[in-house]
């Protein structure tokens, strides 16, 4: 059920301005790779990379042996790729039933294996909190709620590998732990994860690999225990971290 | 033949007010007047009926009418401005469609669909009407370049490429708005009363949506903002267009009415294929114009992409 | 007074299909379609070439005629509206103008000034409960309501429908969950396009039909997918009847040709009073 990430030689960007210029990884099947880095340094635009949101001006994108650079979101998404943006990622007109139903709707795989509510069910099992709200509009529940809603959702796809942008984003230290939790335990079934955490201790302690990423570029890969442990990382985050070189998140 | 070309030239100018009016509304704040020629068409009214029906003389008429169209302006605006894009145009059309609904029926006030006959100009001969024209054009044209320079222009910019920063760098968006929008209206009723003293005769048909897509055409054509950009496309618009009515007598197969309907979709196409190929338009806004040097028409170009494409 | 709200209520669900139309697109599409009005004239006219050029039946016309007009649209939207994926609303809305000319036009030139009828059998209005009612009415009301339940049925309950809803809050994350933006935008013009045929073809039996026509309906469209409120498309239904029993109950005080007035005044009250419309609250993102 697992599948590597390979992504070689990645430029991207918006419009004529380019973010990526360059972008070399490598995420084995069943491990989790955190992406560390200070504002403005493409983590976000890397991931839309990946996942079909941005087009990539050069460079290979696969997906375990398929190559995926040319083809569209719902494409990607259908070979066993999930993603839960930072911001915006539930649909906050419809209900948690429905948000929940359509990443697994649009997937015949998933459809294949269990009906859809045996499937809800299951997931449920991994996030009891959400599971009395499921007729209430997504958008209506709480900060740490709905970020459950947005992983869940993702989950429905039954994915290979799971790209998450700052999962802890506006979540109190509680939740964040909560969720990480819950991360964990979805990664015992054989999952790949792909992550941004602005929360470097946390993204890191959750991560086997590290890779740190300034000005659409890659500093560093290492293991994750190391990069934790690494001093002259703090530095690289506070030299940058200056007033004036914040810029948001592309 | 003399006659001709100086008809073709005074509907190019009076195209050209227009123009400028919507690039004031629209290319420079932003502001979609999807309902352009009901304004013009309260331009004209005015100018004609009180010069006809209540014997004023021209100068008063064409001073009232550009008040009154102003104010008019003002009105609407003051019920749409705080709404988004989509609103403002459904508002506007509306507000149009109605005015031409109460001058259609309200025959005490405005004769109905009979029109206003016999209206006189003020310099009776072609060409004086044409030198009238340029006058106007001259007018509103200096007016607005103008204000193209000065703070209240720069706002405007600000509000069509980024509203959120500039309300809350402080800068009155509605006082803004209303001002940029009454701006317009202002030439629009130069232009109407212009319509009313060529023509000499208006009717309700006379007025319709055709207008608006040609402006927003003529607008977009000259590259949003740009006020020179405006002049020269509403030249090339109008000859084209007017131009090639001449064309009727050598194209027998069809009839008049298919040859009206021809050059609308004409219209509608030419402002698609803008829209798609080249939204830019052609000319260059004021501010790069200056302190660029070299830029070129490209260099130009994705800047003037604003929210608006 | 009940002949007042039954006119009413007939208006409105005339109405009733244009606006859901414009409150479709403009829920799934995020602009203003402008061309709804010469939507409703071609798709009125395609009916009509079925039925008095070619001699079809009424019925076979009409179905014919919609699925056609369904198709029309969805070519405008890889002509004309493809090539401007992801630009402005604006651009979009002037866009919509453009095409609106172009079908309106083509129909001029095609069938002239005119109005023309269908070719039907005339009747003679019944008479029940003290109400006058005529076969038009009765066949607009039914073909709407089936129209709109049909409608209802897709957008709340299908696949398709959560599709739709799903672009409309939030196209990049549907797209990461496996829908086809392109899809889902089509689809929506083939309703949108039948919508206005079956409109512009109801409409046409209870009078005639002329390259005009559909603008007279397409204004209070606007106004009953605005009442609505635009978060809920199905809203602009209620919207609709409001605005039909609204202006049917004004040509008590006012002259009838000034229906279209009542829209613009609506409208404007409500925009100034209370934008989320009276059913829905403002979309929060655009």
């Amino acid at each position: 059920m697992s599948a590597a990430l390979t992504v070689r030689g990645l430029k991207a960007g918006y419009g004529g301005k380019p973010i990526l210029h360059g972008i070399d990884l490598e995420v084995p099947a069943g491990s989790a790779l955190t992406i560390v880095g200070p504002n403005g340094s493409g983590k976000s635009t890397l991931l839309k990379a990946v996942v079909g949101l941005v087009p990539a001006q050069a460079g290979e994108i696969r997906l375990g042996e398929t190559p995926i650079t040319h083809r569209d979101a719902p494409a990607r998404s259908r070979l066993g790729l999930a993603y839960v943006p930072q911001e915006a990622n539930i649909f906050r007109n419809m209900s948690v039933h429905e948000n929940l139903r359509l990443g697994w709707e649009f997937h015949p795989a998933p459809q294949s294996r269990a009906p859809l509510a045996r499937k809800i069910d299951e997931i449920l099992e991994l996030f009891p909190e959400i599971r009395p709200h499921l007729k209430t509009p997504a958008g209506v529940l709480s900060g740490g709620q709905r970020q459950m809603v947005a992983v869940a959702s993702a989950m429905m796809l039954e994915p290979d590998l799971l790209v998450l942008d700052e999962p802890s984003a506006g979540l109190s230290p509680r939740n964040a732990g909560l969720l990480f939790g819950i991360i964990g335990r979805i990664r015992r079934t054989g999952l790949t994860l792909l992550m941004i955490e602005q929360n470097v201790q946390l993204g890191l302690a959750a991560a086997d690999q590290g890779l740190v990423l300034v000005m659409g570029r890659v500093r560093r890969t290492a293991p994750a225990a190391e990069l934790a442990a690494d001093d002259t990382l703090a530095e690289l985050f506070l030299s940058l971290d200056r007033p004036g070189a914040h810029t948001p998140d592309p | 033949m003399t006659s001709y070309l100086l008809s073709l030239l005074t509907i190019a100018v009076i195209a050209g007010v227009v123009g400028l009016a919507l690039n004031i509304q629209w290319g420079m704040t932003g502001l979609v007047n999807f309902g352009l020629f009901g304004f013009y068409m309260v331009g004209a009214y005015a100018c004609a009926l009180l010069i006809t029906q209540l014997g004023w003389a021209p100068w008063q008429a064409v001073l009232a009418s550009i008040v009154i169209t102003t104010v008019v302006c003002a009105l609407v605006s003051l019920i749409s401005l705080r709404l988004e894009d989509d609103y403002f145009a459904i508002v506007t059309l509306a507000f149009a469609e109605s005015v031409k609904l109460i001058v259609n029926n309200e025959e005490w006030l405005t004769r109905g669909s009979i029109g206003i006959p016999g209206i006189p100009r003020p310099f009776p001969s072609d060409i004086g009407m044409l030198l009238f024209a340029m006058a106007g054009l001259a007018l509103v044209f200096l007016a607005f370049e103008t204000v193209s320079r000065s703070p209240l222009g720069r706002t405007a910019r600000a509000l069509r490429d980024d509203p959120l920063v500039a309300e809350t760098v402080g800068k009155n968006v509605l006082g803004a708005r209303l001002r940029l929008f009454a701006l317009g209206g202002t030439a629009l009723g130069i232009a109407g009363c212009l319509h009313a003293f060529y023509y000499q005769y208006i009717d309700p048909t006379q007025f319709n949506v055709a207008m608006t897509a040609s402006a927003f055409m003529l607008v977009i054509l000259a590259g949003r903002g740009s006020h020179r950009g405006v002049l020269l496309s509403s030249l090339t618009v109008v000859v084209l267009i007017e131009g090639t009515r001449f064309l009727d007598d050598a194209i027998p197969w069809f009839a008049p009415h298919q040859l009206a309907a021809l050059r609308l979709i004409l219209i509608g196409l030419a402002l698609i294929l803008l829209l798609i190929y080249k939204p830019e338009g052609f000319g260059r806004e004021y501010r790069y114009l200056h302190g660029r040097g070299r830029a070129t028409g490209r260099a130009a170009a994705p800047a003037a992409r604003c929210r608006w494409d | 007074m009940m002949q007042i709200l039954f006119n009413g209520l007939v208006t409105g669900m005339l109405v009733a299909l244009p606006a859901l139309a414009v409150a479709l697109t403009f829920s799934v599409l995020r602009f203003a379609n402008f061309a709804i009005g010469a939507m409703i004239t071609a798709g009125a006219y395609l009916v009509y070439t079925l039925n008095v050029v070619l001699g079809l039946p009424l019925l076979v016309s009409g179905i014919v005629g919609a699925a056609l007009a369904g198709a029309l649209a969805a070519a405008i939207d890889l002509l004309v509206f493809r090539p401007l994926r992801d630009r402005s609303a604006v651009t979009l809305m002037v866009a919509s103008m453009g095409v609106s000319f172009i079908l309106e036009n083509i129909v001029r030139f095609i069938a002239g000034n005119t109005p023309m009828g269908y070719d039907v059998a005339l009747s003679r209005p019944w008479r029940w409960a003290g109400l006058r009612i005529n076969v038009e009415q009765v066949q607009a009301l039914a073909v709407c309501a089936l129209a709109l339940l049909v409608v209802w049925i897709i957008f709340r309950r299908s696949r398709l429908g959560r599709a739709m809803r799903a672009i409309a809050d939030n196209a990049p994350l549907a797209a990461t969950r496996g829908v086809s933006r392109q899809r889902v935008i089509t689809a929506t013009w083939v309703m949108s396009g039948v919508l206005a045929a079956l409109s512009g073809t109801l409409i046409g039996l209870d009078a005639t039909i002329d390259p005009q026509m559909g603008w007279l309906y397409a204004l209070p469209a606007f106004a009953a997918a605005i009442l609505g409120g635009l978060t809920h498309p199905l809203a602009a239904i209620p919207g609709a009847l409001v605005m039909g029993v609204l202006s049917e109950a004004a040509t008590l005080v006012l002259p009838s040709h000034y229906r279209i007035m009542v829209a613009f005044v609506l409208m404007s009250l409500l925009l100034i009073l209370r934008p989320a419309g009276l059913f829905g609250t403002r979309w929060l993102t655009r």
